[in-house]
């Protein structure tokens, strides 16, 4: 039986826990499983032992992005639907994993979040009250996620095989590919911000050279500078306050 | 003695705001309450200075987004520690300086601690709801299990909390309240400037940056100084 609307409901609001029990094992199959069920209930409404079958193989290991994970849950269903065999479906399953990662940590872990991120703390530097400005991001931010959740549910259904030509037609990639200099400005802004709002003592003109400061330490500080390093440099700060 | 008390009350209400935020950060449901800027705001909130903790929750967007979490990469659990950081920094006044740097570097310290529990959790959620050929107990167990999984993090971020809050209270209050003229060096704003400037560079970079986007990163600082003129 084709879902309806309420299934799909039901089945992007679980998708919104489908990392509540990622495990080094499974990672989000179980989670994939429970997001699926209301979808899986429907289209074998009348085979309760095929239902249970179909719970049981996409509970098995998977992983995405969250954020693009109702693409998988949207293309799955459809293969269900359209009555794929198990194999085809494990086959398919099998080749969203790395694509929705990929894509998923590109466009909101390295884009969307750090650029709603920045710009409220700009905002918040700037004068704007703390509950605004963290109300400011949590607005903007999860305009794009829900955006991004509903959209990719409504891909992988309507798409169904063709989800891989859907995602590469989606202007996605070309999103976060604008993200990247943008984040780079903002941040850029914000450390000669905070730069700027340190005590002017010290042997540098702190409210003159922040963005010296920040070019600087771009370029020279190394990929993979030690975090202990990073946190034993701000703990000695604090301890030697005059 | 500066800042506002932290009683029995204060502290109950902090664990069970703090399992809400760890909740958010990887399990459900992901709206990012979690981040730095908003967490560090509702522990400043609790305690009465939203502005203290969501100056602690900026600072520590910069330093803690150097571990973007990509794929199975670990990374500094952001969610309780910067509402741990926000709710010392408001509780020990929030008005000398140095006080965010000790809760930016309590922030650091926690946001591991927290990347620590969660790998200890992990290894208990595999004996709920996995197993390599497929749950067998069906779509009504399964959605017990994992309710159940959900529950457990909640539990670990709220514990979390409870253990970090008052030790990062005594810490943040202790460097705060040091008589303004006691000796100390000068270098310190030069320090916490480099270490700034340093975590912004390498959070640009694990952000996808490339050699051609340091223009970009430059411009922004130049954009950041002509506004501190601006408003100075």
């Amino acid at each position: 039986m084709r879902p309806r609307r309420r299934d799909f409901a039901r089945a992007i609001l679980r998708s919104f826990s489908i990392q509540g029990s990622w495990n080094e094992r499974t990672m989000t199959g179980p989670g994939l499983a429970h997001a699926l069920a209301p979808l899986l209930a429907r289209i074998h409404t009348d085979d309760p032992a095929a239902f249970r079958q179909a719970v049981r193989r996409h509970s098995r290991a998977f992983n995405a992005h969250p954020y693009l994970a109702p693409v998988a849950i949207g293309t799955l269903a459809r293969l269900e639907f359209d009555g794929d065999d198990p194999d085809t479906v494990s086959r398919f399953r099998s080749a969203l994993r790395a694509p929705l990662g990929a894509l998923g940590d590109g466009i909101a872990w390295a884009g969307w979040r750090p650029f709603c991120a920045s710009a409220a703390a700009i905002g918040f530097v700037l004068g704007l009250d703390a509950p605004y400005a963290a109300g400011a991001f949590l607005i903007l931010y999860n305009a794009g996620h829900l955006a991004l959740r509903i959209w990719g549910l409504r891909c992988g259904w309507r798409s169904g095989r063709s989800v891989a030509a859907a995602l590469k037609r989606a202007p996605l990639r070309r999103l976060e590919r604008a993200l990247v200099p943008a984040n780079q400005v903002l941040i850029g802004a914000l450390a000669a911000l905070l730069i700027g709002q340190l005590p002017a003592t010290g042997p540098a003109p702190w409210r003159e050279g922040g963005a010296v400061i920040v070019a600087l330490m771009g370029y020279l500080v190394p990929r993979h500078i030690s975090a202990v390093a990073m946190a034993s440099l701000l703990a000695a700060c604090a301890v030697w306050l005059p | 003695m500066t800042g506002v008390e932290l009683t029995a009350a204060d502290w109950a209400l902090a664990c069970l705001l703090g399992a809400a935020i760890g909740l958010d950060e990887v399990s459900w449901p992901q709206a990012m309450w979690s981040r730095p800027l908003v967490a560090g705001t509702l522990g400043g909130t609790l305690f009465g200075a939203p502005a203290a903790g969501c100056l602690a929750g900026v600072w520590l967007e910069l330093v803690l987004s150097r571990h973007p979490p990509f794929g199975g990469a670990r990374h500094p659990e952001t969610g309780p520690a910067s509402f741990t950081a926000g709710a010392a920094y408001a509780v020990a006044g929030g008005g000398a300086p140095v006080g965010v740097v000790a809760a930016v570097a309590v922030g650091w310290a926690a946001g591991w601690t927290g990347a620590y529990s969660v790998t200890l959790l992990r290894r208990v959620t595999p004996r709920l709801v996995s197993r390599p050929d497929g749950f067998r107990g069906g779509a009504a167990a399964l959605a017990r299990r994992h309710r159940l999984a959900l529950a457990l993090d909640g539990l670990r971020a709220g514990l979390l909390v409870a253990a970090l809050l008052v030790p990062s209270v005594l810490f943040v209050r202790l460097v705060s309240t040091q008589p303004t003229g006691a000796p100390g060096p000068a270098w310190w704003p030069v320090a916490a400037g480099l270490g700034l400037a340093g975590a912004a560079g390498v959070a640009a970079r694990g952000l996808g940056a490339r050699a051609r986007h340091w223009p970009a990163l430059t411009a922004g600082g130049v954009l950041g100084t002509l506004l501190v003129r601006w408003l100075s």
